[in-house]
């Protein structure tokens, strides 16, 4: 024992100092696309997609795929297009063909797609179509009826309502048994016996994948050569909430929520017309989200619904699972600093808009709504607008429109003023500003970029600091950082009173893609008044002019009342008495134009009953 | 035959506030000074006697647009002089505004260096300018024509603010001798200086944007009636500041009007303000100038796409707006010719060619006026 | 939108050439404390054909201003300004030259005042002007005066005794014109445009240094002095306060200084050409000599004028309405007690007022044949054309001129007494 005792601690001390071989588990690693093995392919469920590294040569050879029929040997496996053994140089390089995107997947196997006629093979379908057994998700329930016909339930585990399959599918189904005496006949069409409200019959497999992954359940009898899909749709989601970004005190409290159904719902509830239409969409080739648009049917001009389907249909992409990338996808210019489409969470504004004329297009997954088309005056409505009396709402839009010019202007515009026209500064205020910066070091466009980079990272830090600590630390943290830059002489005062104003003014504004857009654009206007001076800035203020008289939306030129002059309508930025806005807007050609006569209140006209 | 490119259609108001700010851009320039030099304290109603010619000649061009209906001036030249000698017609207007453009740029640029940023190199001025210039060159006509609606507001206004602001300076018994330096010379130099009005001859240019020949005539006259009353009440009032000795010194009289703005001690020497004004106005007229110049060579020729043509153009304003060494010669030769004797090319052609026209008996296509 | 190398490299090219306007454009850019702001300028004849110049800058030292303590005297520092004298042959030369022994800039883009010396001005400032006016940076909005003595020694007692800035001083004091009516207030861009103007002569604000030395000691002496003293500036009977003062107006003649009018001629002046705003006068009191009648005066309008010829002379006719508020009754007296005393007031004030005017304007025609009350604007109404007005010579013709007054008085209000009560003693 001494020995080995020994021996542990003089070895430990060598160990110490001499090499050993460790084990250390291997780290995955992508392999590169040349030590691909071709049988890696029988293994399902494993798509290496090619790395970039490929000859160009490959590529010719790998444009015309769709028919991978001669793969389809006997299990209809997903498709690993195999690898193309090509001679190049004297070295064989494998080259395995592009993966077939979804789409194609699909539409090669039209014909092995119809629903087969008995259970096992239907069943072998469903379970490799959604890799069942790795797949805990795809939850199969097989059943015998009375008749000693076999049948089976496939849904998949948690989008599913399990009361109502429980309840109003399997009940049924297999309550034949004790209802033999009962008026149910042996022969009855599946449809009958079960008891949800909305069942479809399906004869090709791709739509009864579809409807599964939806959350629906799909029922097969012996015999039968559909399949039945029931809904059953019963996934937890979020509830109705108070709105979170669009905040109003005189009106309703309720904004959209995550749930398709439930964002239409709440516009229905709105607007009780029946000419309200809402079509479906499905985007995204691996995700297939469903994206719906609401309109008026009768209201709206038929070439902007034309443009915003044909818009919605035409992209291909691989996921489309945010409203901010739907918009990227659907704008008319990509590069315009300012928002073309509006963004809202609230059901009101929403309906007020669809009742105007304008298309709504609602993403499952999101609460947020987007609204085409639009002009720049609804960017800078706010959604509290139509509650007010119209001389609050027309002084609130005139305090927006100043604190847009500020955000744009200010830091610019002093940066003109104090290094080019010093003569037109008040004598008092110009010797104190001197005096000032007599100890800074800087010259001004430097402080002003410093100061503004400062109130950037502290906007940034304060969006991922949590809670309440986020708050209080902006609010402090902004003022100490001025602070202490004043006493450290980096800025002059004033400086920091510009640099505030201008973020409190982009704060203001009521659209936030707008904001953003603003906040880059200023930096511009940094530039061109430090280069220039005033001159720059009136040229710059010529080419932003340019650039939004150019801007068009779906279809809509962005400054529609202004430029072109279209008939000025009540709310633009006097927003006249409710009782005044005869028409609806006119650069959205409506199919009708009057939304109320000319005497709206009635009762005006005439006298009161005890009179 | 001389086609259309792709222009689109221009609503009425936006040729109205076009076709006006490229006349009214040059108050903000040596105007009142080369006016109040040559007629003294009759330069206010000199304006007017010009406004009433230009009136005159406008309802000429008018008349020749209607014996060709649907036809804009270009296709009436070739129209009634034949190919050659037409499109030569048409190239010589290209060459004019090309060097109208040019020499308002120097001119602008030259006061802005004396007004605002002495030391900056004339050419880093021109650049810039020039870069804002292709910009709206390259959207086109409409998108110049929105921009000048939208900032045709903003010029008005600004001109207007500066009038009211210097109120306190003026004495209007400063126009008295009320005839000048004498009736005769009045009347000559306000025949002469028609020639500050004639860049109206724009809107025949652009007829097949407008919507129709009757609102070619509103627009027209509309825009005739505003210049001359806004160069009428500039002149009056800088004559009522400056009194025509000191009017006929100062480069630029409205510049010298917003530099006695006094009301308090924190309203004094706001000058700068009204740089904003002048930069809009000079950018749209430039701008319009230089994209009637590229159209009109692109249509001689059959050029499509103006766009391509663009760089060689820029370069050529540029050209352009260094030709004059100094002020002086602005002044006294280039400006002069622009302003004092271009009338008899773009004035007398078009009477020249309805001259012909009447002559030869030629008309239109349709007999019937459209709308 | 395809990126290629080739789009890329001619738009980063591009894009470089551009950021060399950021480089090369900043030839104006000048930060604020790169510059000092000349406040008042000083013109004095100097050796030869020189002129002397003395600028008064502004420093940006901090919590100071108001101490004369701390000032020395060598360097020139003043209570937060700093004032240099510099000898040149003109006044862009002396900027020049000063600039290169500051070490900052001069500028005079802020210039509040300009000051020539009586000296300088009656030989002539025309040669001088011109860079006031044609130089971009000085604003037309600079008041003129002319002083008495040198203007460096004015200018070395020009400071702010009240607030720490000197400019707000200087402009504050200009508003006092309004309120007094005892000198005028003249833009140099007035002043510029009336020098060759054919229709007026040019005026400029009197100035001196009072040193504090005119108040008696003792009251001893009992001098009937009449109730509004012809006083030159600088002598005005005080003590204490600020050694500036301003007081009457300087006549010019082209561009010399040929007299001045006193503060009661100013007044007169003031109202004559309508740029009288309110003012406080002091008239005997024509019931019981001896006491003063105090009236606060604002014109009423413009005076209106009408010049014709009547063989070959030139007539000119004024009619003006001023409007009065008796501000104090020495005699406590009820005389002014019902509506006819009154009118007999106003009649008294109206002679007053009438023979005060025509008095200056006969002054100016005999003594210095300068029309500084711009007659000339009436007159050319008469003529056709410019030439024939210039040939005319209106100037030369002044003295000829034959001048009426029509002056209506209107007493309104009385202050707060209807009635005064005389005081009660025990006699």
């Amino acid at each position: 024992m001494s020995g080995k005792k020994n021996k542990n601690i003089i070895w430990r001390m060598l160990e110490l100092i001499t090499y050993k071989k460790t084990n250390r588990p291997k780290t995955f690693v992508l392999p590169e696309v040349d030590e691909q093995r071709p049988n890696q392919q029988q293994v399902s469920g494993q798509q290496q997609p090619p790395e970039g590294g490929q000859p160009s040569q490959g590529q010719d050879q790998r444009a015309a795929q769709p028919e991978d029929t001669s793969q389809t040997s006997e299990a209809q496996q997903p498709k690993q297009a195999p690898a193309v053994v090509v001679e190049r140089a004297g070295q064989k390089r494998r080259i395995p063909k592009k993966p077939l995107s979804a789409s194609e997947v699909r539409s090669a196997r039209k014909d092995k797609d119809q629903v087969k006629t008995d259970v096992d093979s239907n069943l072998q379908v469903l379970k490799q179509a959604f890799h069942a057994p790795e797949n805990k998700d795809l939850i199969i329930r097989e059943f015998s009826l009375s008749n000693k016909k076999r049948g089976f339930l496939a849904f998949l585990d948690g989008m599913t309502d399990k009361n109502i399959i429980n309840e109003y599918i399997l009940k049924p189904l297999l309550d034949q048994e004790n209802a033999s005496n009962s008026e149910y006949k042996v022969g009855m069409p599946l449809e009958d016996i079960v008891l949800t409200d909305d069942t479809q019959a399906l004869k090709t497999f791709g739509e009864v994948i579809n409807n599964i992954l939806k959350g629906n359940t799909a029922v097969y009898v012996e015999g039968l050569d559909y399949i039945l899909i029931c809904e059953t749709i019963g996934y937890e989601k979020r509830g109705v909430e108070a709105p979170k970004t669009e905040i109003v005190v005189k009106g309703p409290q309720e904004a959209f929520s995550e749930n398709l159904r439930t964002n239409i719902t709440l516009l229905r509830r709105i607007i009780r017309n029946k000419d309200l239409v809402t079509e479906f969409f499905e985007l995204g080739e691996k995700s297939n989200t469903t994206c719906a648009i609401v309109y008026l049917q009768g209201l709206v001009n038929p070439l902007i619904l034309k443009e915003v389907k044909r818009r919605l249909k035409n992209i291909k992409t691989d996921f489309v699972v945010s409203i901010g990338m739907l918009e990227e996808l659907i704008e008319d210019n990509p590069f315009s600093l300012f928002p073309t489409i509006l963004s809202t969470e609230r059901p009101d504004r929403t309906a007020a808009n669809i009742l105007e004329g304008r298309v709504a297009i609602i993403l499952d997954g999101n609460p947020i709504v987007l609204i085409v088309p639009i002009t720049l005056n609804a960017l800078m409505h706010s959604a509290e607008d139509a509650s007010l009396k119209w001389h609050n709402t027309t002084a609130l839009r005139m305090v927006r429109f100043c604190a847009f010019a500020i955000a744009i202007l200010l830091p610019g515009f002093y940066l003109a003023l104090t290094t080019f026209h010093h003569e037109m500064i008040p004598t008092e205020l110009l010797i104190a500003i001197a005096r000032a910066k007599e100890n800074v070091p800087f010259p001004t466009i430097i402080e002003v970029l410093l100061m503004e980079l400062g109130f950037e990272l502290i906007r940034e830090a304060g969006i991922r600091i949590p809670g309440i600590v986020g708050n209080t630390l902006g609010i402090i943290g902004a003022l100490i950082l001025g602070e202490a830059a004043v006493t450290a002489n980096i800025v002059s005062p004033v400086l920091i009173i510009i640099v505030a104003l201008t973020g409190l003014s982009n704060f203001a504004l009521p659209n936030y893609s707008l904001a953003f857009g603003i906040r880059i654009l200023r930096f511009a206007f940094i530039f061109a008044g430090a280069i220039l001076g005033f001159f720059g800035l009136a040229l710059a203020a010529v080419l932003l002019t340019l650039m939004l008289v150019n801007l068009k939306s779906f279809g809509i030129p962005f400054m529609s009342i202004i430029a072109p002059r279209t008939k000025r309508g009540k709310d633009i930025v006097i927003r006249w008495p409710l009782w005044l806005q005869e028409n609806r807007p006119d650069y959205l050609s409506p199919r009708d134009r009057q939304r109320q006569p000319e005497i709206a209140r009635q009762w005006t006209q005439q006298n009161p009953e005890n009179s | 035959m001389v086609e259309m490119i792709k222009e689109g259609k221009i609503g009425m108001l936006e040729a109205y506030a076009l076709v006006t700010v490229i006349i009214i851009t040059k108050v903000f320039y040596t105007f009142p000074l080369a006016s109040i030099k040559q007629t003294g304290t009759a330069a206010w109603y000199s304006t007017l006697i010009s406004c009433a010619c230009a009136i005159a000649f406008f309802v000429l061009v008018y008349l020749l647009l209607k014996r060709f209906p649907q036809k804009d001036l270009y296709q009436v030249f070739e129209a009634v002089l034949g190919q050659k000698i037409g499109r030569f017609l048409v190239l010589v207007f290209s060459v004019y505004f090309l060097y109208y453009a040019g020499i308002n740029l120097s001119e602008f640029v030259n006061i802005l260096k004396i007004y605002c940023m002495p030391l900056t190199p004339q050419e880093v001025l021109v650049a810039g300018f020039l870069i804002v210039t292709a910009a709206m060159a390259y959207v086109g006509l409409e998108g110049i024509s929105r921009v000048a609606y939208i900032l045709f507001y903003l010029i008005i206004a600004g001109l207007v603010l500066i009038l009211l602001l210097a109120i306190p300076f003026y004495d209007f018994h400063y126009l008295k001798p009320w005839f000048g330096y004498g009736l005769g010379v009045t009347v000559k130099e306000g025949i002469l200086r028609t020639s500050s009005y004639d860049t109206v001859i724009i809107l025949a240019i652009i007829a097949n944007s407008l919507q129709g020949l009757k609102n070619l005539k509103r627009v027209g006259l509309a825009c005739l009636l505003t210049a001359g009353a806004v160069f009428s009440i500039c002149l009056a009032c800088v004559l009522a500041a400056f009194q025509y000795t000191a009017g006929g010194e100062y480069i630029s009289g409205m510049n010298h009007l917003s530099r006695i703005i006094y009301y308090s001690r924190f309203f004094q020497r706001v000058e700068a303000i009204f740089v904003f004004v002048w930069v809009f106005a000079s950018v749209i007229a430039v701008s319009a100038t230089f994209y009637i110049a590229l159209s009109s060579y692109c249509r001689v020729f059959n050029i499509t796409n103006h766009r391509p043509l663009l760089m060689p153009f820029l370069f050529l304003t540029f050209a352009f707006s260094s030709l004059p060494k100094n002020m002086a010669e602005i002044i006294d030769i280039y400006v002069r010719f622009i302003r004092g004797y271009s009338l008899f090319l773009i004035v007398l052609a078009p009477v020249l060619v309805l001259l012909i026209a009447m002559l030869m008996g030629k008309r239109g296509g349709k007999a019937s006026e459209t709308q | 939108m395809k990126l290629n190398k080739r789009t890329f490299l001619i738009k980063s090219v591009a894009l470089l050439f551009i950021c060399c306007l950021a480089l090369s454009g900043c030839y104006d850019a000048k930060e604020i404390d790169q510059e000092v702001y000349a406040l008042v300028i000083g013109v004095d004849k100097g050796t030869g054909n020189m002129i002397r110049v003395t600028f008064q800058v502004s420093t940006y030292k901090e919590g100071e201003g108001g101490d004369s303590g701390d000032s020395d005297k060598s360097s020139g520092e003043l209570s937060g300004t700093v004032i240099s004298t510099v000898e040149a042959t003109s006044l862009i030369e002396s900027i020049n030259m000063l600039n290169s022994a500051s070490n900052r800039q001069i500028s005079l883009s802020q210039a509040k005042m300009v000051v020539f010396s009586e000296e300088y001005a009656r030989e002539g400032v025309g040669r001088y002007i011109e860079p006031l006016t044609r130089y971009r940076e000085v604003g037309d909005l600079m008041r003129v005066l002319v002083c008495r003595g040198r203007a460096e020694d004015y200018i070395m007692e020009n400071k702010s005794l009240i607030g720490r800035s000197l400019s707000k001083d200087i402009e504050l004091s200009f508003l006092q014109a309004a309120n007094t009516g005892y000198y005028p207030d003249v833009f140099l861009n007035e002043f510029y445009v009336k020098l060759s103007s054919p229709y007026a002569q040019t005026i400029a604000t009197y100035t001196a240094i009072n040193d504090f030395d005119v108040l008696p000691e003792d009251s001893t002496e009992q001098n009937t002095v009449q109730p509004l003293p012809d006083l030159q500036p600088g002598e005005i009977p005080r003590k204490g306060g600020n050694k500036r003062e301003m007081l009457g107006t300087v006549v010019f003649n082209g561009d010399k200084m040929v007299g001045y009018l006193n503060q009661n001629e100013t007044r007169f002046y003031l109202l004559a050409t309508g740029k009288f705003k309110r003012g406080l006068f002091t008239i005997d009191d024509p019931k019981s000599p001896g006491d003063y009648i105090v009236l606060n005066v604002t014109a009423h309008g413009v005076p209106k004028v009408t010049a014709t010829f009547e063989n070959g002379v030139p007539h000119i006719k004024l009619k003006m309405l001023i409007d009065i508020e008796i501000a104090a009754i020495q005699n406590r007296e009820n005389y002014y007690l019902n509506p006819a005393a009154y009118v007999e007031l106003e009649k008294y004030i109206e002679t007053y007022f009438s023979s005060g005017i025509l008095d200056v304007i006969e002054k100016t025609q005999k003594e210095w044949n300068s029309d500084i009350f711009e007659f000339g604007k009436y007159i050319a109404g008469n003529f056709r054309t410019i030439q024939e007005f210039e040939r005319y010579g209106w100037r030369e013709h002044y003295r000829e001129a034959k001048v009426e007054i029509e002056l209506n008085a209107n007493i309104s209000r009385a202050g707060y007494y209807y009635h005064p009560r005389p005081i009660r003693s025990d006699k």
